[in-house]
């Protein structure tokens, strides 16, 4: 009975089983074993296990059975050789073989399980290919971005040498324009009357101002290009705000504004002077630009740590929340509730942040709508 | 009467110069290339000359590099005028042996005051 289930289990097993004796010749094997090798049970029983192994290995394999024999061991499957076994039309599979010996009153006898991998490799080297094939896709797809990367800089580097030449182009007739105008606004010439003194201010003002346009792209052109070159000094800061203050002053004084510093910086700043001028004069006509008539516009400086921390603000219109984190890019300029302000390049926030990072600082805004907008910047303090 | 030559390739440019410089008491001539820059200024011996940089055939570094080799220009005080902005330019105009720079557009106020910080 106990036999019988036994049987059951040797016959329903899907790898092959075979049992040698002592000197190698087959005794017992299932139904997979014969599946596996095309063999019939009656040509296998009794013939020597090397049948089922390839021609060039059988010799050996009798010494590896001798040894076996003398050396008894309980063999896993697949521990790490290559095998091969050989059916009865001659072609050759790849197999895993477990090997466990025992001693029955009959003499030395040893169980082989024997497993064809072919499925297995198969998967394996399927896995393989895709593997390889994802790995060249993927260096193919870097090869790509490193040539997008490559045409992008030459454009970008072709960006920046026709903005400088079309800055230079675009200046040469202003100055025909600006210089007139102002020849003929000093009257030396001859008076004019009140209305051709109005349309030569016109002229005068708007050239003026689209020379600050031309700058403005001529500066952004030669941050982004990396060629801004700093002049670093130790100065008097104190004083540079002085200098700025006088810069816009008239401008405030036509809004009836009042612009007022109080500064709390004994040390010289480690800067770029007439860069840090150019940053606080921005900062500075945004501030008068958006703020009504009669407004208040303070300057305030004060240490902290080795920096000094610079703040602008004003009690004007104030910047919308959903703007703020965009105003210091290119291009972009405060809408909808300005209307009529528009004007300049929308460059000015975007170069002065750039200036403030090249000195190692940072720039920040804290603003809300109708009660104003207050922007900070920091500078590294003069060492020593 | 301080005499100034002005080489620039734009007529309106020369005229601007001509016509701010005269008013403030200077004999002005005119050069309208490199070439006649050079020619103009052999024949004039000016005080004072204003070169623009850019200019076809022989540009203003040219002309420049000719005339301080001539010990009448040794000491010849020269400005650049150029419509060029470019950080380092001015280094390289200063470097070249000009004395003065001067970017266009000019504001009339920075012109006289240089050309009289030069001649006084």
């Amino acid at each position: 009975m106990l036999e019988q289930r036994f049987r059951e289990i040797l016959e329903a097993a899907p790898d092959a089983i075979l049992q040698v004796d002592g000197e190698g010749r087959i005794i017992v094997l299932n139904r997979a074993a014969e599946d596996m090798f095309g063999y019939t049970r009656e040509e296998l029983l009794g013939q020597p296990v090397e049948v089922l192994i390839p021609e060039e290995l059988r010799r050996r394999h009798d010494a590896h059975r001798m040894h076996y024999s003398q050396h008894p061991m309980t063999r896993a499957m697949g521990s790490g050789l290559t095998l091969e076994g050989v059916r009865k039309d001659g072609s050759r599979f790849p197999v895993e073989i477990s090997l466990s010996p025992s001693h029955s009153p009959e003499g030395f006898r040893v169980t082989a399980i024997i497993r064809d991998t072919t499925e297995r490799r198969l998967s394996e080297e399927r896995l393989r290919r895709v593997q390889e094939e994802y790995t060249q896709r993927l260096a193919e797809t870097n090869a790509e971005l490193e040539m997008t990367n490559r045409e992008l800089e030459r454009a970008n580097r072709l960006k920046t040498e026709f903005l400088a030449s079309m800055s230079h182009e675009l200046r040469t007739p202003l100055h025909t324009i600006i210089g007139f105008s102002e020849l003929l606004a000093e009257e030396l010439e001859g008076p004019l009357n009140e209305k051709q003194r109005r349309f030569v201010q016109h002229i005068h003002k708007d050239s003026l101002h689209l020379l600050e346009l031309i700058n403005d792209i001529l500066d952004i052109s030669k941050i982004e290009a990396g060629r801004l070159e700093l002049r670093r000094e130790a100065f008097d800061f104190a004083a540079l705000v002085a200098e700025s203050l006088a810069s816009v002053r008239a401008l405030a004084e036509a809004k009836s504004q009042v612009v007022e510093a109080e500064l709390d910086v004994p040390t010289a700043v480690d800067a770029d002077r007439l860069r840090i001028k150019q940053v606080l004069v921005n900062l500075l006509s945004n501030a008068i630009k958006f703020t009504p008539e009669g407004g208040r516009i303070r300057v305030e400086a004060n240490v902290q740590d080795s920096s000094v921390a610079v703040s602008v603000s004003d009690n004007g219109i104030g910047i919308p929340a959903e703007e703020q984190e965009f105003i210091f890019d290119k291009f972009h300029q405060v809408g909808a509730t300005t209307k009529g302000i528009r004007e300049g390049t929308g460059l000015g926030l975007a170069i002065t942040k750039r200036l403030v990072e090249e000195h190692g600082g940072t720039i920040r805004v804290e603003s809300e709508l109708q009660k104003g907008s207050t922007f900070v910047f920091t500078l590294p303090i003069a060492a020593g | 009467m301080k005499k100034v030559l002005v080489a620039d390739d734009k007529a309106p440019g020369r005229e601007l110069v001509r016509m701010v410089l005269e008013k403030s008491g200077y004999e002005v001539f005119e050069a309208s290339d490199g070439e006649q820059a050079l020619i103009e200024a052999r024949s004039v011996h000016p005080d004072l000359i204003i070169l623009d940089i850019h200019m076809p055939g022989l540009d203003g570094f040219g002309v420049i590099e000719r005339l301080r080799k001539e010990p009448g220009f040794a000491a010849t005080p020269i400005i650049a005028l150029t419509a060029s902005a470019m950080m380092g330019d001015r280094e390289r105009a200063m470097a070249a042996g000009f004395t003065g720079y001067i970017t266009k557009p000019i504001r009339l106020g920075a012109l006289r005051a240089e050309v009289e910080r030069l001649l006084a």
